[in-house]
């Protein structure tokens, strides 16, 4: 079967250059969804089986940490590996979004290598 | 503290690797700006030890190719995709700037990015601040990079 992933960030033009880099690194999902926000990302992996999420963190209604917070709390879906990927690089925001859960981040802008590099070894 | 480099290289990392285009520095720095017409303005917001702003101010053609070559696709309007677009290239900027400021001591946060359209429009500091603004040309037309520090 294969893999489902959850693109969450609030520029469309950003989750579109995320998908377009997975594709270009070489990485195939059956199914990407996206959320704009937090929030909606909550909701979809609720109802949607997704198995991995690639999560923006400055985000409105719901950034990406208390995205993290809120799933590491809902025992459906607190498993789903999430990675971080923004413009954030300082210690301390990416600390904490590892210790909330987080299994890594990149860095924007990025290039498709990178994503790979980061993402590959993960699926 | 000289940021102009910085900005420099983080625009031509920005462009290269996620627009897919290729940008160059297009005369000296200014510190003032001419009126903006038919044009779009990315802007995000710094605060923390120091306030300011970071803009980039694009002609709406090429801020339309810029877009095109971001999605992969022909845009021939102003559209809710160019101004995403044009708020994501803010983003970048400022998370890089950021980034530089942070390593000079400089600890600041950024705001959600805005974008800004108009036929003819100014875009003025309204304090007193230390402003450099950095003229690019790529294939598609020349744009600049406004950013403003307080003092």
């Amino acid at each position: 079967m294969g893999k489902n992933v959850l693109l969450v960030d609030d520029s469309s033009t950003m989750r579109k250059i995320i998908g377009r880099s997975l594709r270009q690194a070489g990485i195939d999902f059956d199914n990407i969804f996206e959320a704009a926000d937090g929030l909606e990302a909550l909701e979809i992996l609720e109802k949607e089986d997704v198995d991995i999420v690639l999560s923006d963190i400055n985000m409105p209604n719901m950034d990406g940490i208390s995205f993290l917070r809120e799933k590491s709390g809902r025992d459906g879906i607190k498993d789903i590996p999430v990675l971080m990927i923004s413009t954030e690089t300082g210690d301390d925001i990416i600390g904490e979004a590892k210790s909330l859960g987080a299994i890594g981040a990149i860095k924007k802008p990025f290039t498709p290598d990178k994503v790979n590099e980061v993402l590959g070894p993960l699926l | 503290m000289d940021i102009s480099k910085n900005i420099i290289e983080s625009a031509q990392e920005i462009f290269s690797t996620m627009v897919m285009m290729e940008i160059s520095v297009n005369g000296e720095n200014m510190m003032t700006s001419i009126p903006l017409t038919e044009s779009i303005s990315g802007v995000i917001g710094m605060a923390g030890t120091h306030k300011g702003v970071l803009a980039i101010h694009i002609p709406n053609k090429v801020a339309m190719a810029i877009t095109g070559s971001f999605l992969g696709m022909d845009v021939d309007e102003i559209n809710e995709d160019v101004e995403d677009a044009v708020g994501e290239l803010a983003n970048m900027l400022g998370g890089n700037v950021k980034s530089i400021l942070s390593e000079n001591g400089k600890d600041i946060d950024l705001s959600l990015p805005t974008t800004i359209t108009g036929q003819q429009y100014d875009f003025q500091p309204t304090k007193d601040a230390e402003r450099i603004i950095i003229p690019f040309s790529c294939d598609a037309g020349e744009f600049t990079i406004d950013m403003q520090l307080e003092k």
